[in-house]
């Protein structure tokens, strides 16, 4: 505990040295290196801060990745440059080795959605090709030049299920769930070999639909015999370098009941705001999450969002509007404002 | 909790074979139970039959003054503080927890009021030329005569995010003697029922022709059964659903879409003076909190000025003080905690912008989100989270605002403009260069006359179609004509035979003339028919 709060204060020091934005921003807040010493105090930046400055420590044009949120017709994306994805790899490693692989099994992947270097902004991706490389024995990738191959996921999924060997899925819900569609209207249902297992993201809400989880449980039993406990829900954003997992894979392995809630990784810390006050929220009540992350060097380590949840003991409890995989970060006010209209 | 409430309207022929759910709604501890329809596609077609059905009977052949007659009755009920049928408005639209009662209550008066002593009459004439053009062929352009027919019926499909937004479109479709079949927003699908029943009420021919109803939006069979078969379509939501409902519907229907926009002010130098600054905030103010922001009329951002006898940043400083007071008058509607969340990272961003020099005052309510005025020193178009958090920006003129929104002007509903004397008017013309539907005074942006339009479009017009009925008088001979023999054999490509047409042609001025206006008007009424892309957006 003591190292972690340690460890947040020195980032701090290092992120408000090296950003000039966002040292800008804890000055005007009165919340400085010189006058912070708890971790508490940490000014968050808003997620939107990356659309309107360089909130990046990372010299221009020396970066290992740029991710970008979401932007508009009357925005730009928001983009967070990283000098390193060292610790980001870290990271997202450790979590996705404990929540997908408890078992330390070395799975075939198939992809729904592109390789990394077919969308080279997007920290999803990214994210799905390093846990590729380094956890998968072989994987296909179901989205090629922008399009989806529903056909050749068909026949993937036909040897998959003939040679009895077991598989790890990856993709956002909404795609899963495109895919689902397609095999209703083939009329066709896939049986996959006990063990294998899926990471979905993104979820409740999306930009076309909205689903259930409850909905897409069962459309994963359903069409491809992948029970709930195989399948894992992840909640992640661009401008943090960690992930939340459910908990239903590692619950069936260790052999107990499943928790409810998302792992908050031990490097991570999630405050809950009252979303009227901004007070600190006690466990169990609901409010605005404002995460504090190790795993973000070159970018302020504490992000305020516009999610809803609530925290109990190291497990977070999102509510409502799960980010979208593809907008993987703050939506814009402007997007808000183009889905809800109307008078 | 008391006894539930219709959320849906039906003619009692068809409310008695309908089966019902009851569903919880609003906020606790006070939440309403309210009684839905069940809704299938085979139930949904047979409705419509009824009510083609039902028009037919009751309404295709009625006089337009009698329509009239009982719509007056309903607005002045409406308008009535010791009314039923108001008080039952107040109360459900307050227990829904969408806006506060006094809130509801003002949205009646700006709703209604416009449509009384002789409102409906105005805004037909101020649209069709005359009422009685609808019963038949009345004196138009020209020296024509001509009749509007509405369509046999009309599918409108609401928004929740202004209470009052059913009432000129469900006044339009019985004006124009059609059926109507009403899909309510999910957030508020009580108004437009009680509405529906307030009319039937009053008037149980016209009552027999509507049906008020919800359904899941998305639901894409029931979506498909009403607008497959709609001829006409009035629609508000966000892009993507108005998007899918544009291109669901019929080849040919009449399709007016409303989509998001929002809601300006610009203010001139000659306008900030020290006298009238609290007033002209309060006036502001009153803008921004009806409604919490959600219309399309809601200002987001104030441009205003310098180098007027008070300062922008003065402005905002009065605009807040007039907010806080408006709490009061007109409570908002607690927001739901992700709303809150977009409020407080709207103010994050402004905070972090006013530490890096684009901000330069950010001002808050004491407490909570109630309210949040941004100032800044240049312009910009960003419209904000809604729930009363306005930007002023400081501009040198109209040029830089018109700078600033360029490219976003499909996003603007209206304008509201303070100046004095012969600069405003040289600003309204500026202004309106830009094609925004509206410009009117600051404090009357929620206050829109009916006789304007809504996204630059008529209320009633682009659902109208015209029988003109012509003199016939046949072309004669003039003994004076020259003969254009030759010219005229070029141009038509044929026989002298078509020399009538040629004499037509040199016809005294007013059948040109006629036929010119007959032919201005129509490509706005066709222009809004599917496809109309000003008012998609």
């Amino acid at each position: 505990m003591e190292r972690i709060d340690g460890g947040f204060l020195r980032r701090f020091v290092q992120n408000a040295r090296n950003i000039p934005p966002y040292a800008a921003y804890c000055s005007y807040l009165g919340r400085t290196p010189e006058t912070v010493t708890d971790w508490r105090d940490i000014p968050p930046v808003p997620a939107s801060a990356f659309k309107s400055h360089d909130m990046s420590s990372a010299p221009l044009g020396s970066e290992a990745a740029i991710f970008e949120t979401s932007g508009t017709s009357v925005s730009k994306p928001g983009r967070v440059r990283l000098g390193s994805t060292a610790a980001y790899e870290a990271s997202l490693l450790r979590s996705f080795e404990r929540h997908l692989l408890p078992d330390a099994a070395r799975l075939p992947a198939i992809v729904f959605g592109p390789r990394w270097v077919e969308a080279p902004r997007s920290s999803l991706w990214f994210m799905v090709d390093k846990v590729v490389g380094k956890f998968a024995a072989a994987a296909v990738y179901l989205v090629r030049g922008g399009d989806p191959r529903w056909s050749e996921a068909d026949s993937v999924l036909q040897r998959v299920e003939s040679r009895r060997e077991p598989t790890l899925l990856l993709g956002t819900s909404l795609f899963f769930m495109a895919y689902f569609e397609h095999l209703e209207r083939v009329d066709r249902i896939f049986s996959l070999p006990a063990g294998s297992r899926a990471m979905d993201t993104g979820g409740a809400k999306g930009q076309r639909a909205e689903y259930e989880r409850e909905e897409i449980e069962s459309a994963f039993a359903h069409r491809l015999g992948i029970p709930p406990s195989h399948l894992v829900n992840e909640y992640g954003m661009a401008e943090l370098g960690s992930q939340f997992y459910d908990d239903n894979l590692l619950a069936h392995h260790e052999g107990r009941p499943r928790l409810a809630g998302k792992q908050i990784p031990p490097w991570v810390r999630t405050r809950v705001l009252h979303p009227e006050t901004l007070e600190e929220q006690p466990d169990g009540e609901r409010g605005i999450l404002v995460h504090y992350d190790l795993a973000n060097v070159d970018i302020p380590l504490a992000i305020q969002t516009e999610d809803i949840g609530y925290r109990i003991g190291d497990r977070l409890h999102l509510e409502g509007r799960l980010l979208g995989a593809e907008v993987r970060g703050c939506s814009l006010q402007f997007e808000k404002f183009l889905a809800e209209g109307g008078a | 909790m008391n006894r539930p409430l219709d959320a849906f309207y039906l003619p009692p022929a068809l409310a008695g074979t309908v089966e019902t759910t009851l569903q919880r709604f609003g906020p606790p501890p006070d939440p309403l139970e309210i009684r839905l329809p069940l809704l299938t596609p085979e139930v949904l077609a047979q409705w419509i039959e009824h009510l083609r059905t039902a028009r037919a009977k009751h309404l295709a052949a009625r006089p337009i003054a009698a329509t009239i007659r009982s719509l007056d009755r309903v607005v002045e009920r409406y308008l009535d503080p010791r009314s039923r049928q108001r008080r039952e408005a107040i109360d459900a639209l307050g227990r829904t927890g969408t806006f506060s009662a006094p809130m509801v209550s003002q949205a009646l008066d700006d709703a209604f009021q416009p449509l009384a002593r002789g409102g409906l009459s105005r805004w037909l004439a101020g649209e069709l030329g005359s009422a009685r053009t609808l019963d038949r062929p009345m004196p138009g352009p020209g020296g024509t005569r001509r009749r509007a027919h509405g369509p046999e019926w009309m599918l409108q499909i609401y928004a929740g995010n202004v209470p009052t937004v059913p009432v000129l479109p469900l006044f339009s479709a019985l004006l124009l003697k059609s059926a109507l079949v009403a899909k309510t927003a999910a957030q508020e699908p009580l108004f437009a029922s009680l509405l529906a029943g307030a009319i039937a009420e009053v008037d149980p021919d016209l009552g027999a022709c509507m049906a008020v109803v919800w359904w899941k939006g998305g639901q894409t069979e029931l979506d498909r059964v009403a607008l497959e078969r709609a001829p006409a379509v009035l629609a508000f939501g966000g892009e993507t659903a108005i998007t899918s409902i544009g291109h669901a519907a019929r080849p040919g229907a009449a399709v007016v879409l409303q989509g998001p926009k929002v809601s300006v002010g610009y203010i001139g130098a000659g306008a900030m003076r020290r006298g009238a600054l609290q007033a002209l905030a309060a006036r502001a103010a009153h803008d921004v909190a009806l409604y919490d922001q959600q219309g399309c009329l809601s200002p987001h951002a104030y441009y205003v000025e310098r180098g007027g006898m008070v300062t922008p940043v003065a402005f905002a400083e009065a605009l807040g003080a007039a907010l806080d007071a408006a709490a009061r008058r007109l409570p908002r509607r607690e927001p739901a905690p992700a709303e809150a969340a977009s409020v407080q990272l709207s103010r994050a961003q402004a905070a972090l912008e006013a530490a890096t020099g684009r901000v330069t005052r950010v001002l808050e309510s004491e407490r909570g989100t109630e309210w949040t005025v941004i100032a800044e020193g240049s312009a910009r178009f960003e419209p904000g989270p809604r729930h009363r958090v306005v930007r002023v920006h400081a501009v040198k003129d109209v040029e830089e605002f018109v700078r600033a929104i360029a490219g976003s002007e499909r996003y603007l509903e209206a304008i509201a403009v303070e100046e004095r004397g012969a600069r405003r008017e040289r600003l309204e013309t500026r202004l309106s260069a830009l094609g925004v539907p509206r410009i009117t005074a600051v404090g009357a942006l929620q206050r829109p006359t009916p006789l304007g339009t809504h996204g630059g479009v008529p209320r009633l017009l682009p659902f109208v179609r015209w029988t003109t009925v012509e003199k016939g008088t046949a072309p004669r001979r003039s003994a004076a004509a020259p003969k254009p023999k030759s010219k005229s054999k070029k141009m038509m490509g044929k026989k002298a035979k078509r020399k009538p047409s040629a004499a037509a042609q040199r016809k005294p001025r007013p059948r040109p003339k006629a036929k010119s206006k007959a032919s201005a008007s129509k490509p706005s009424a066709r222009g809004s028919r599917k496809g109309l892309k000003r008012s998609r957006r």
